[in-house]
Parts: structure tokens; sequence; C-alpha cells
């Protein structure tokens, strides 16, 4: 029993795994290489960590108009509970979750579909897999404005070819009708948006080998059980970090609402981002804004949480 | 009939039935209002709207000479030493060669008035220059003198931050500007600013549409009333757009073109249509306000005779459509006639017919009028001075400023200064050889002219900006979208201007 217990332990001894030392003792041991890097800190908390701040600092005050900020009041929380408890805050949170759930979807899906057809060799891959790239390349202001033309109520290329193809009788109204504005510019999004999932998922589908899609081939799986009892399990990491970027990338999606519609018609397309910027920019109420801000913010950091959390456990799998 | 009908048109004849209820009382209201205008402008400047013609405008241009040395040195002697700073939005790149040249002839001219003036300016950007001068105000790095976009100059008077300046200080009189100017750079009973342009819009029309429609093509529609009748007419004949209705949300140009039509009937977002406003009464949701809206509601739900994309359309939208001839009717500034001749010389093969046809059929007429008065946004820039606590080095020159806002604001540069698109802020400058030769190479611009007696500013306030580029917008797509009923938006935008003016 003592040799049991010394054996027991040794052993546990050996698998306790070694302690960390503490933040402050890294720093002191590699002082030099934390040098290196002082001064991209030093922008950091310059340009990201300073405003960052200030707009916590700012949610609690209510600001003039005038922009006397020496004329600013200290409010505590009655800039969150005026935004929370305000009417267009459910109207446009509902927009929001809409704008974001269904944007990630479609172009995750889309942009899946594509690397999967992508992955295998054919005449003219290099040439296809340019051609939709360049959705993601040009700039969304420019594509804002030419979908807004292509959406035109009256004139747009595709209520044309849907009166030329018989399928309607009239142009079709996408962004003057507030039902049909969100689902219009969610398309847009997707459109925009899927080749980066493409790009991600490509990436992805290099780390599958090949060897188990043969070996499932000759036990007889089809197509749809290689994908997904081979593929999706390979692509779980990959899909989890892509998801999370495209769900911060559109909750902070500004360009597209807003330069087609402004957030019309009578705030059918208004998301929280424009709302902030309306807040801050078209009303001036920094206080209002800055609140708007922070709670964009605490959603967009719980994203981040699991997205450093997502990556981490890559890192952890790989070694 | 199914019931879905029955209820549009049970809405549609009680909405009727409250236009023409609304109608009716902004007519009561409407004498008053508009004779008490009228006898404003005739006291105050002598210009009587009555009057105020294009072809009394013509008849008037170069009948006075004009020294300008001899009235500045009347000012500030010509051999004054001095600094200035003085920063403003002058041409660039895109801008025509006109108005480049006259910036440049204009600071040679005046270094040969003041030679002993030294002058440091920075032309900006119109985008750059407030958030510039907000942050170099902020900084005590401001400029001793600044010129400003009409409105643009209400923070910083709220602030404390411009010193108390108007014509009387450069040997000019009130009476020497338009009243609508002089109420933008008055700020709580204090004058910040000398006018030194002012523009106006003006209705625009296409004659082979109306024409087309069986209206007569010379012949503008003279109330709002009548607007709504063309524009109905036009596209139950032609099959084409009336009017090019603006009603994007969060757009600088939807007031522009909503306002003129509010304040015609009798209303208007608080009481700047008054001759001597206080900015404390809401009146966006009185009968004129609600007979103003329910035009609007007529047009784009009831007749559907407006651009359906009126929803999400600025004026940049109109203009496609207007220069291929599928857009009948707009608001808009005298330079849309040379964007016209622009678009039409860029258009290839048969679009190009249609756009040479469009351009010579352009006509511009006087903005409509309704029950109370005929009415239109008054736009333009001042003069402004910094106070000393915000200027950079603490001084000001007032020598210097004097002398550049005698010379700017005279007749001669006021009007030499605002050739291309504006007109100018010194009533003098209509009577100078310079408008005549404007008038003479401008065309329309004697139309657009005419409409500045009627310019009426919007509230002279530090929200200003907010009510008319958000809450009247959304009044607007509130009613069109039917999200609310007529009377419903009107009254949802007055609770939300009170809240505005309360701070909530």
């Amino acid at each position: 029993m003592a040799i049991a217990t010394t054996q027991t332990a040794v052993s546990g001894l050996e698998r306790r795994p070694p302690r960390r030392p503490s933040l402050f003792r890294r720093i002191k041991e590699h002082w030099a290489d934390y040098l290196y890097i002082l001064p991209a800190i030093g922008v950091m908390v310059l340009v990201i960590g300073y405003p960052v701040y200030y707009t916590i600092y700012l949610s609690f005050f209510k600001t003039p108009p005038s922009l006397s900020m020496d004329q600013k009041t200290f409010t505590g929380l009655d800039n969150y509970a005026l935004i929370l408890t305000s009417s267009s805050f459910r109207d446009t949170t509902i927009n929001t979750a809409i704008w974001t759930f269904f944007s990630t979807l479609f172009a995750f899906v889309l942009g899946l579909g594509a690397a999967l057809a992508l992955n295998r060799e054919f005449v003219g891959r290099g040439l296809i897999r340019g051609l939709l790239l360049i959705p993601y390349v040009i700039s969304a202001v420019a594509a804002s404005y030419v979908w807004r033309w292509l959406y035109h109520s009256d004139f747009g290329v595709i209520g044309a070819i849907a009166v030329a193809l018989h399928l309607s009788d009239h142009p079709i109204n996408f962004l003057d009708n507030v039902h049909t504005v969100l689902p219009s510019l969610i398309v847009v999004n997707i459109w925009k948006e899927f080749s980066f999932a493409m790009i991600m998922m490509l990436a992805g589908l290099q780390t599958v080998p090949d060897q188990l899609h043969r070996a499932a081939m000759v036990d007889g799986a089809g197509p749809w059980d290689r994908f997904w009892h081979i593929t999706m399990p390979h692509l779980k990491g990959v899909t989890l970090v892509t998801v999370l970027l495209m769900l911060v990338a559109n909750l902070n999606g500004f360009t597209i609402p807003w330069i087609m519609t402004g957030g019309g018609p009578a705030g059918a397309s208004d998301i929280w981002i424009t709302q902030v910027y309306q807040l801050a920019f078209g009303r001036i109420r920094f206080g209002p804004a800055s609140a708007y801000s922070v709670i964009l913010f605490i959603v967009m950091m719980v994203l981040g949480y699991f997205y450093v959390r997502a990556l981490g456990g890559r890192e952890e799998r790989e070694e | 009939m199914t019931k879905s009908a029955d209820r549009d048109r049970a809405r549609f004849e009680f909405n009727r039935r409250q236009f023409l209820g609304y109608s009716a009382a902004a007519g009561l209201a409407a004498g008053w209002l508009g004779s008490s205008a009228g006898v404003f402008a005739d006291e105050k400047t002598g210009v009587d709207e009555a009057t105020w013609t294009p072809d009394y405008i013509n008849s008037i241009a170069g009948t006075i000479d004009v020294d300008t040395k001899a009235e500045c040195a009347k000012v500030v002697p010509l051999d004054y030493k001095g600094k200035l700073t003085y920063w403003y939005v002058g041409p660039n790149q895109a801008s025509t060669q006109i108005d480049k040249d006259l910036d440049v002839a204009f600071w040679k001219a005046f270094k040969e008035t003041y030679p002993n003036i030294e002058v440091t300016f920075q032309n900006l950007d119109y985008n750059q220059m407030l958030d510039k001068a907000r942050t170099a105000a902020l900084g005590n790095a401001a400029p001793m003198l600044a010129k400003f976009p009409i409105l643009w100059s209400v923070e910083f008077s709220a602030k404390g931050m411009l010193m108390p300046f108007g014509p009387q200080d450069v040997g000019m009189s009130n009476d020497d500007f338009w009243p609508g100017a002089m109420k933008s750079v008055t700020y709580q009973d204090k004058l910040y600013g000398i006018p030194t342009n002012n523009e106006t819009m003006a209705l625009i029309w296409n004659a082979a549409i109306f024409k087309e429609a069986g209206l007569d093509p010379e012949t503008p529609p003279a109330t709002w009333d009548d607007l709504v009748v063309y524009s109905k007419q036009i596209k139950d004949k032609t099959g084409k757009n009336g009017f090019g209705m603006v009603a994007r949300a969060n757009a600088g140009n939807t007031p522009f073109r909503f306002m003129p039509q509010l304040w015609a009937y009798g209303g208007g977002v608080l009481d700047e249509a008054d001759p001597h406003p206080e900015y404390k009464t809401i009146n966006i949701n009185n009968a004129g306000s609600k007979a103003a809206l329910q035009a609007s509601y007529n047009m784009y739900v009831r007749d559907k005779s407006v651009p359906t994309s009126a929803l999400t359309n600025t004026q940049t939208e109109n203009e496609d459509p207007f220069v291929a001839g599928q857009l009948a009717m707009m608001i808009s500034h005298p330079t849309e006639y040379a964007y016209m001749i622009d678009r039409a010389k860029k258009a290839t093969g048969a679009d190009k017919q249609i756009a040479d046809q469009v351009v010579a059929n352009m006509r511009y007429g006087l903005i409509p009028k309704g029950p109370a008065r005929r009415a239109v946004v008054f736009g333009g820039s001042s003069l402004h001075v910094f106070d000393k606590s915000v200027v950079d080095g603490g001084n000001v020159d007032i020598g210097a400023v004097k002398a550049l806002a005698a010379f700017y604001c005279g007749p001669e540069w006021s009007t030499k200064m605002a050739w291309v698109s504006s007109n100018p802020g010194n009533l003098r400058g209509f009577r100078t050889k310079w408008m005549k030769q404007r008038l003479e190479q401008i065309k329309f611009l004697n139309v657009t002219t005419s409409m500045l007696p009627y310019g009426i500013p919007y509230p002279v306030i530090p929200e200003s900006s907010e009510i008319m580029n958000i809450i009247v917008p959304g009044m607007l797509q509130n009613a069109l979208t039917q999200k609310m009923s007529v009377a419903d938006a009107a009254e949802d935008a007055a609770k939300k201007i009170s809240d505005v003016l309360n701070g909530i």
C-alpha cells in the first residue's frame, strides 16, 4: 500500500501541470520583448483605449446640442434607461437581430457552398474563384450605390427585368416598402460577404485529409454522409471563427443600410449602429449615443469572448 | 368590391374630408399670416414681394455705380496695417472655372485695396469645415473671421464663441440685407454676423411633358393644390411621374423641399415663419402643417403621381429621370440647369436626343404658393467673428476684420462671389452692373432671384439640424408609409420636437 501510495504520489506529482508564472513575473523576465511592442501598445491606447474610455464616461452624461462639453451634466444611468425604454429600441433591436442573423446564416451557407464547389479541380477554377471574390473587394460604398439603382422602385434594372419577363406588371418596390426593405438590404449584405466565408472555408477544407474521404467511399458512404461525418467535423473550428467574425461585422454593418436607405422608410431598416450614428451626428446627443455604443460594445465583447475561446481551443487541439 | 378596397376608399374619403378641413383652417389663418409677412418685407427692405418679379430684377440691374474702395475707406482707412486669419468654404477642383477665377480676383483686389493688411486664409472643404471650426474653437485655435453656411453659426453663438457683430459695424444697415438672412445671424436678439450671399430654389418643369399632359407648357402650377392636381394629371395622361418628391430619412434635401410646402399652408416647425420668431411655439401639428402633409400623402399614396422611390431619393436621384424626360417637375437651385446641360453633353445616341429636348424644354418658375404664403428655404452664408477667447493667439484685429467684412459684404464683391449659384447678400448688389452681367449669362437666375423675398430660414436654435434633418423627414415617412395617419404623424413630430426643446 505504501508503495502504491508512493507511486500514486509520484504519478500525481508528474501529472500536475507546472504553475504558470504571473503576468507581472513574465513581463519582468521578458521586459526587453515588451519594450518592442510598447509603441504599438501606446498607439492602441491612444486610438482605441482612450476613445473607449471616453465613450463609456460620456454615456453617463447629458450633453447639450450646442456641444458645450463644459455644460454636460451627470445623469447616471438615465441614458441607458432612456434607450432601453424608448419605443424605437424594440423595433431597432428586432431589425438588428434579423439583419445580423440572416446575413450571417445565408452568407455562410453560400460561402460554404462556393468553397465546396471550388475545392475540386476543374477548368477555369482560378477564374471563377477570382470572380467570386469581386463582391468582397468592391468598396461597400460603391456597392451600396450600385445596388440602390438596381433596386430602384421606378427605374431599377431588377424591376425592369421582372416586367420584361412578365413576372410583374410594374416595377418592384424593394427599398421604399417597410416590409421588403430589410430583406432587400440583407440580400446585398449576403452578396457582399459570402466571399469572405468562401475564402475561410476553402482554407479550412485544405485541412481535411483526402484519405478519409477515399476510405469512406470504399465503405460505401455517399456524398452527404462524407460531408456531414468527415468534412464538417474538420471544419468546426474554422466555422466557429468565421461565423463569429461575420456576426461582429454584421452588428457593425453601417454602410449598406445608411447609404441605401438612411435607416428608412419610417425606421424599417434602422439597426443599432445607424441609430448610434443618428443620435451622435444627426441629433448631436453624445450622451445617449455613447450609451447605445456601450450596449453594442458589450454584445460584441461577448461574441469576442467566444471568438477568443474558439481560437484558443484550436491552438490547443493543434498542439 | 373587396373589404380591403372598401377600407381603402373609406380611408381616402376620410382623409379627403380631413384635407379639406385642414385647408379651410389653414386658409383662415393665412390672411393674417400672409399680410404680416408682406408688410414686414415692405417696411424693412423696401422690397415689395409683389413687384420683385423676374422682369423687375432685370430692370434694376446695372442702375447704380459702386466705388468699393471709397465705401471701405469710410469704415477702415485704406492704409490700415493689420493681420487677419480667415476660413471659408471656397472653390474646389469640381467648381466652375469662373468660381476659381473670381476667388483669385477677390484676394488680388483686397490686397490692392488694403495693401497693409496681411490675410492668412484657409479655403476648406464644405464637409470638413464645420468639424474643423468646432475643434479649433474648442482648442482656442479658431480664426478671427469665418464664412459659414447659413445656421452653422448658431451653436457657436450659443456657446459664447462669437463676438457680437453686424452690418452697423461696417457702415451698413440691417435694411441692406434680406430679413430672412438677418434672422439667421440673430441669436437671442443679438446680431452675430453679416450675410454675404443668399440663395433660394425655384420650381423647375419640363414644358414638353406639360404639353403632353394637356397643360399649358409655359404656366407652372400657381398653388400647391394646383401642383397636386398637375402631378396627377401628368401621371394619368403620360404615365410619367409628376412631381419629384424628396422624402428620404436623415437627409437635408428633404426639408429643403418639404418646408416651403409646410410654410405655404400656414404650418411650420416652430414660429420661424413669423416676422419676429421666438422659437418656442410648436406649429408642426397645426392645421396648416397637417394640410401640407395631407397634400404630400395625396400625391404619394392616393394618386401615386410621384416616384415610388421618393422615400429613399435625394434630389440627385431626381436629376437622371428628369433629364431622361421621365419626371415633370422638381424643386432645385439655379445650378440645376447647368447640371442638365452637363448631363446632356455626356449622353449618347437616343438618350442624347431626349436629354437635349429636355434641356430645351426646361423652365423655371416661382415655387407655388399656399393658402398662407409663398415660401422657400433661405440659404446662403454669412461672416462671423470669433471671440478672442477662442481665437489663436487670443487676439482679434477688429480693424482688419471690419476691412475684409466691408469689402466682401459690399455690393460689388457680394455679387461677384455669388456668381454661379447664389445671389448677393447685400440688396444693393442687385442694382450693379455685375448683376446685369450675371443675368445675361445665367439662364433662369432672375427667377430664383425673384424667390428671395419669400425666403424663410430654419429656426435659429442649436436643435435646428435635429428637427429639420431627422424629425421632419421622419414625420413625412410615417405618413407616406401609412405607419401613422397624417394627424398622428404630425402629433408624433410635435411631441418629438417638444422633447428636443425640453432637452429630453
